[in-house]
């Protein structure tokens, strides 16, 4: 199979710090998770894929061309960066219609397009309200929609799931399953692997600029797991979703602040699966967000630095 | 093919105007703007009892020439470069602060096009604002009598406002395509450099868009009386209005060509 992405010893330097470090890589057709904790140079790599910095050094091609200075190969890109920014006086519709445009429709096929994205990351129903009145979910999921809206073959997402409710990260895992079915191509970032994993098994590991390991996800998993890994909530009523939580196996530690509750956990899929199934029935309140910082992932990167 | 230049840029410009339209810049621009229209209100009010305002040997100076001052110190010389010096260099920087820049950029269209969609934008945001607040400085200012006399004068000292935007605008834009710090660099060129050059002999004031854009203003002033002579003095040495005009389009094209090709080379770095 073509590669998505070619990388030879590619390097991205910003003045004297290093982004990326010499790494040559392919990236297979399908979903590939690029997994790394923060500042590991995983947003570096996806804005040279996208075009928006040029390699320092090495050579990177996009589905066979070059990505920098190329833009009739963004025609074929979507992508949605990890900032929380918008044009904030512009409705969801305007917003993505006025993007779906800049990539060559027409005003009434670009309006029909962004209504269809908006459709499938669930946001039609509040696509004429302002950007600023969005909810930070929902502000996620219009980056999303406008990274699909112009049918690109390959969507480039860099930490999508971010400040998302467990039934909306749900959702959205499943969206970008069914859009790789429909063959585009996805690249997409996080710091979570139980996010990633829910994805996809191929998987980038990057750390300090350079891919540590890349493949199945399945060995990366054991090492995780042998690791607790802690889990923010920000709960409605956390004092009650902590009563439903203590119960659960692998739960090692609950702890309140605020309106977050901080859980330490040794078995993180099945404490992922009962937060959601907690908020899609609401016995524990209302679930507005879950974080993980990426504390664990930290050391599993330690661990296979050392080894 | 990614789209034709223009049509990209026309559709930058119509994402951006309304964005640059209502943001807190415009209450500023409106300050800026609105100094004039109040200078105007005062010397209104002073005339309605009988005090002029000002007065130059001993001669009280007339509302058309006051309108003509007003239009050369205060929008000219002030209010055009001010607005300019704060839309022109932040056409890209405002993007890339607000981070909304990628959305931009990761579109199939030359990275130059928004620059121009962006300038366009703020050609339309300022005239919107300022050529309203000359006309009501000039309607407050100008006696009703002399109106009908006087109006063809007002549409060229409009068409010399529009000027002035275009020219600071694009030189502007340039500037904050070229310099880290152009709220330094162009502030620095419209009150230190055109200030002194222009106050010079010799032909340094050619290096400033003020001296093309006072080649036009003694042409379009109205003779009314010694004010007018006074400036019509002070500004000697200027360009005929076709060379003044040719080389304002020059500043303009220019500076936004090489702006462009900034904007098409570098790579920016958004803050996280």
């Amino acid at each position: 199979m073509t590669p998505i992405v070619t990388a030879v010893h590619l390097s991205k330097w910003y003045g004297q710090v290093s982004g990326l470090n010499d790494i040559t890589v392919t990236i297979p057709p399908g979903i590939t998770g690029l997994l790394g904790p923060n500042g590991a140079g995983k947003s570096t790599f996806m804005k040279l894929i996208t075009g928006q910095l040029r390699p320092s050094q090495g050579q990177l091609s996009v589905m066979g061309e070059p990505a920098w200075g190329n833009p009739d190969l963004y025609r074929r890109m979507g992508f949605c960066p990890e900032q929380d920014a918008f044009y904030e006086r512009m409705t969801g519709l305007e917003w993505v219609t006025a993007l779906v445009r800049l990539s060559g429709y027409g005003e009434d096929e670009a309006r029909q397009a962004a209504r269809d994205a908006l459709a499938v990351v669930d946001l039609l129903p509040v696509a004429d309200r302002k950007i600023g009145a969005y909810s930070k979910g929902m502000r996620q999921r219009v980056k999303l929609a406008q990274a699909l809206a112009h049918q690109p073959g390959l969507v480039v997402l860099d930490e999508p799931l971010t400040g998302m409710d467990p039934l909306m990260r749900r959702s959205t895992i499943r969206a970008i399953r069914q859009w790789a079915k429909q063959g585009r191509h996805v690249i997409v970032s996080s710091h979570i692997l139980h996010e990633v994993e829910a994805m996809t098994s191929n998987i980038l590991l990057i750390n300090n600029g350079r891919i540590v390991a890349d493949g199945d996800v399945h060995q990366i998993r054991d090492l995780l797991d042998m690791h607790p890994h802690t889990v923010s909530l920000r709960a409605a009523e956390p004092r009650l979703l902590a009563r439903h939580l203590l119960r659960e196996d692998g739960v090692l530690s609950l702890r309140l602040s605020g309106e977050y509750l901080v859980v330490e956990t040794q078995r993180p899929d099945a404490f992922y699966a009962r937060v959601t199934a907690l908020a899609a029935s609401g016995e524990a309140g209302t679930i507005a967000a879950i974080e993980s910082t990426d504390d664990n992932l930290q050391a599993v990167f330690r661990y296979l630095v050392k080894a | 093919m990614t789209r034709p230049y223009w049509t990209s840029a026309w559709r930058v410009f119509d994402l951006s105007v309304g964005e640059m339209l209502w943001s807190r810049r415009t209450v500023f621009m409106a300050l800026v703007v609105g100094l004039p229209v109040v200078v105007a209100v005062i010397v209104r009010v002073l005339d309605v009892f009988g005090i002029a305002a000002l007065r130059v040997n001993g001669q009280a100076m007339g509302g058309t020439s006051l309108f003509g001052l007003m239009l050369w110190l205060l929008f000219l010389r002030f209010a055009v470069p001010v607005l300019a010096v704060f839309y022109g260099t932040a056409l890209i920087a405002d993007e890339v602060d607000d981070r909304t820049l990628t959305y931009l950029f990761t579109r199939p269209i030359p990275r130059g096009s928004v620059l121009i969609g962006k300038y366009f934008a703020y050609l339309a945001c300022t005239a919107l604002v300022v050529l309203p607040g000359v006309m009501l400085t000039y309607f407050l200012l100008t006696p009703v009598a002399q109106i009908g006399a006087t109006f063809v004068s007002l549409l060229i000292d409009l068409g010399i406002l529009a000027a002035g935007l275009t020219a600071y605008g694009a030189l502007f834009a340039l500037v904050g395509a070229w310099f880290r710090r152009p709220l330094v660099v162009a502030p620095a060129f419209v009150f230190g450099w055109e200030s002194v050059v222009l106050l010079l002999p010799g032909s340094l004031k050619q290096l400033t868009v003020a001296y093309y854009l006072q080649g036009l203003v003694p042409h379009a002033m109205p003779a009314d009386g010694g004010i007018t002579a006074l400036l019509q003095g002070l500004v000697t040495d200027v360009p005929s209005t076709a060379a003044s005009l040719g080389a304002l389009a020059a500043i303009t094209v220019g500076a936004l060509w090489l702006a462009t090709r900034e904007v098409e080379r570098r790579e920016y770095v958004l803050p996280q």
